[in-house]
């Protein structure tokens, strides 16, 4: 089921007349909101429901004991459980995303040598949000080792936090402590949530249906065929794809954080305008931020505690093994962990410089626009995260290769062009740069109305959204790209 | 809450407002539009007039030159054909909006195995190029309601003509050679490299397979006298691809012309663009056997 799909609005409109009709009784709008989340889960595969069902039980089990030798002062067992949930978590996303890689990619790297080994692929079928979920669950564990959050009493609870439908599939991933927080707290219909999360839903929808959804029919058109396209329209195709993906995720998240807003819930953000950075810290700090903070939390200042004693060099192997580890997330495939490597390179020279903590801060000249120096080092920031999303975007590295080859061959021709396509989405990219550069610069400056309209601005923006989405949208039901991870 | 049911009612309001400015906007520019496939589609369902009426697909598009039945026939001739892999879901739609406006005295439908076969690039979303004549026709709108988009159709203007901003703003700068009557004309021969025959492995679609015959039927009881035409291919199956719709013309006992496997065309590079598709030389020798046929 696609969120930005007229059978999504049903499920949600049938959810929430219920979810607020039993708005008194917060136990049977929990156990009502889980049950929904298990049918929307399982409406993309009916087996995977079992087995996030199964991981769920196993957590909230080791979460109690880990509570329970904390509270005996036995560090020793509670840190086994601990970990014994930090290997299932990964075991599980090792066993359905990347054993076959691992397995071949031994095969072939051994073969050299004169080791011949066999491996059969298994045919596994990667659970949907695998990559989502087990991190809430280990996180979930870690955070009571860690005293951050007591041992949820509540399954009925703790499985919200895990399946919570609006989230489950692609994020954003949420941590333990505010979720929690909120499940267990009465929620009362609030008609201002129902307004915010409104106009998220509909922003999403026009990011996602009018800019990323357009974008994707001339990318696909290029990259699909790259072999017979031109240089031009190849590194055009790229330049896009950031946009494109920005477009995507972004949407998906705003729809996510919307629905989850207009049943209560504030969820954790996942982009905040990820291109007007100019070093590629910034870059991470503002895109997938609820992915690369629970890295940074999980396994980035862990392994830099560790490795604190090799001073400078620590931090870099920090960083680089951080950078794989999100590299590694998105799948098993080479691309993705050199994709990982490739950003984690970029970090080096801020090290290295001391910039590294310190955050960046853009000049602005008197009328509050970047100047020009510090416009091109976002060019070039773009222009380094366009490289790695050719990585991120090839099915495997022969593609990757093969598409650069296709650029320094060929050389005659000219753009391609689907007009009405570039037309369309430029329009509306030209919309999100506008509100993007509203928020980031001129946050206090609205779009002008007249007095008699102020009045109605919410109702105004919500109607023209509307009508833009019917007029730009694509509509056919194109998922998400992240809705594979 | 009374607070919240009051600005929904207002974005109802303003939305419809709106909806209804912009999208009267969209169909003005549609239907004047002057270059793009929207002026050949909207004088299609909208503006013919002609006697006879080429109606199918990109085959048909690209091969019935209507000045050359003009001349052999003595009657006014269009080709209301589209590109696009359209199947008879479009075409039945098209047929009923034509019909709400007058009879023509001959249609020539060149099918195509879309047409009666269950084929994963052309199913019923073809018939969505018809949402800006939403309301022109029952069968029009019945073919809107097959795709399962009739009511949003219905609900908003705008969503008509979603996405087509840019070329129906474009529409009116130049504008499309109107006596060639809706033939388009193809420039190039073809290159024979690497060529087989396309195969059609489908299973018959019998929802298309019924309206192929409602179709005739249609057309039989406005007394029109309807052709089926299959014009040549320049390399061929060995598979009877055609037996569906020969079976339903003999059925119906309407003409069916086969020039699938026609030695003049078939082989013969020079005239044809692709290998579906005969270039102008062929689409005018093609048009002047079938215009001495359809005197006969």
């Amino acid at each position: 089921m696609v969120v930005n799909s007229l059978t999504f609005l049903w499920f949600f409109l049938f959810v929430l007349a219920i979810y607020y009709a039993c708005q008194s009784k917060k136990e049977l709008q929990n156990v009502f909101l889980l049950a929904s989340s298990y049918w929307f889960y399982a409406q993309v595969d009916v087996m995977m429901a079992g087995l996030l069902a199964f991981l769920t039980i196993t957590f909230w089990l080791l979460g109690k004991g880990v509570n329970h030798f904390l509270n005996k002062e036995d560090e020793r067992k509670a840190a086994i459980i601990t970990n014994v949930g930090v290997v299932i978590g990964i075991g599980a996303l090792f066993y359905f995303k990347y054993l076959n890689f691992f397995a071949e990619s031994i095969v072939s790297l051994i073969s050299p040598f004169g080791v011949h080994l066999s491996w059969t692929t298994l045919n596994l079928v990667v659970p949907i949000g695998l990559s989502f979920f087990t991190f809430k669950l280990m996180s979930y564990v870690l955070d009571i080792y860690h005293g951050k959050i007591q041992q949820e009493k509540n399954i009925v609870s703790f499985a919200n936090f895990i399946a919570f439908f609006p989230t489950i599939l692609s994020g954003p991933i949420d941590r333990p402590k505010p979720f929690l927080k909120q499940v267990n707290q009465a929620r009362l219909f609030n008609p201002d949530n129902f307004l915010i999360g409104f106009r998220r839903i509909l922003w999403g929808m026009f990011l996602k249906m009018c800019i990323a959804d357009r974008l994707d029919i001339y990318i696909s058109a290029i990259w699909n065929n790259y072999e017979h396209h031109s240089a031009i329209s190849i590194i055009f195709a790229s330049l896009l794809y950031p946009f494109h993906m920005y477009a995507d995720f972004a949407g998906y998240s705003e729809m996510a954080i919307g629905v989850a807003l207009i049943l209560g819930f504030k969820v954790a953000e996942n982009f905040k305008r990820p291109f007007f950075v100019i070093d590629i810290a910034g870059y991470w700090s503002r895109w997938h931020m609820s992915l690369t903070s629970w890295l940074t939390d999980y396994v980035f200042l862990p392994l830099n505690i560790k490795f604190r004693k090799l001073g400078i060099n620590g931090t870099i192997m920090a960083i680089m093994l951080n950078m794989t580890f999100i590299g590694m997330w998105h799948g098993a495939n080479w691309t993705f962990l050199l994709f990982g490597i490739y950003h984690g390179l970029w970090y080096i020279p801020l090290m290295v410089n001391g910039q590294f903590f310190k955050k960046r801060k853009i000049e602005l000249n008197a009328k509050g626009w970047p100047t020009p120096p510090y416009a091109f080092k976002m060019a070039g920031i773009y222009l380094v995260v366009t490289f790695g999303l050719m990585l991120f975007h090839s099915a495997d590295m022969t593609e990757f290769f093969n598409v650069w080859g296709s650029i320094f061959s060929h050389w005659n021709g000219g753009l391609f062009t689907d007009m009405n396509t570039m037309v369309n989405a430029a329009i509306c990219s030209l919309a999100l740069i506008y509100v993007d550069i509203q928020e980031e610069w001129f946050p206090k400056k609205k779009l002008y109305l007249p007095t008699w309209a102020e009045r109605w601005r919410w109702e105004l923006t919500v109607a023209v959204e509307i009508v833009c989405i019917l007029m730009f949208g694509v509509f056919d039901n194109n998922q998400f790209i992240y809705f594979q991870f | 809450m009374k607070k919240l049911i009051l600005h929904i009612v207002i974005v109802i309001c303003l939305f419809f407002a709106f909806d209804r400015t912009f999208g009267l906007g969209l169909r003005y520019l549609y239907r004047i539009s002057n270059t793009t496939d929207e002026y050949k589609i909207s004088y299609s369902n909208e503006s013919t007039f002609d006697s006879l009426l080429f109606l199918g697909s990109s085959r048909c598009l690209h091969h019935y030159v209507p000045s050359v039945f003009e001349k052999e026939l003595g009657t006014t001739c269009f080709n209301a054909a589209d590109w696009g892999i359209k199947n008879i879901y479009y075409h039945y739609g098209l047929l009923g909006n034509i019909l709400s406006r007058y009879t023509p005295k001959e249609i020539v439908f060149e099918v195509h195995p879309c047409d009666f076969l269950d084929t994963p690039y052309s199913g019923t979303e073809r018939a969505g190029s018809l949402a800006p004549f939403c309301g022109m026709s029952d069968t029009c709108d019945e073919m809107l309601k097959i795709t399962g988009k009739y009511w949003p159709y219905r609900l908003s203007m705008v969503y008509r003509y979603t996405g087509t901003l840019p070329s129906l703003l474009t529409g009116k700068l130049g504008s499309m050679d109107r006596h060639l009557k809706g033939w388009k004309p193809l420039d190039g021969i073809l290159d024979t490299t690497g060529l087989v025959a396309e195969e059609y492995p489908f299973p018959i679609k019998q929802e298309k397979v019924d309206l192929l015959e409602r179709f005739i039927r249609d057309c039989q009881q406005r007394s029109i006298r309807l052709s089926i035409i299959v014009s040549p291919m320049y390399i061929c199956t060995k598979e009877d691809v055609y037996k569906i719709p020969r079976e339903l013309a003999f059925k119906h006992q309407i003409p069916f012309i086969d020039h699938f496997r026609d030695s003049t065309f078939v082989g013969h590079p020079e005239l044809f663009y692709d290998f579906g598709h005969l270039n102008r030389k062929g689409a005018i020798i093609y048009s002047e056997i079938i215009s001495k046929e359809l005197k006969r």
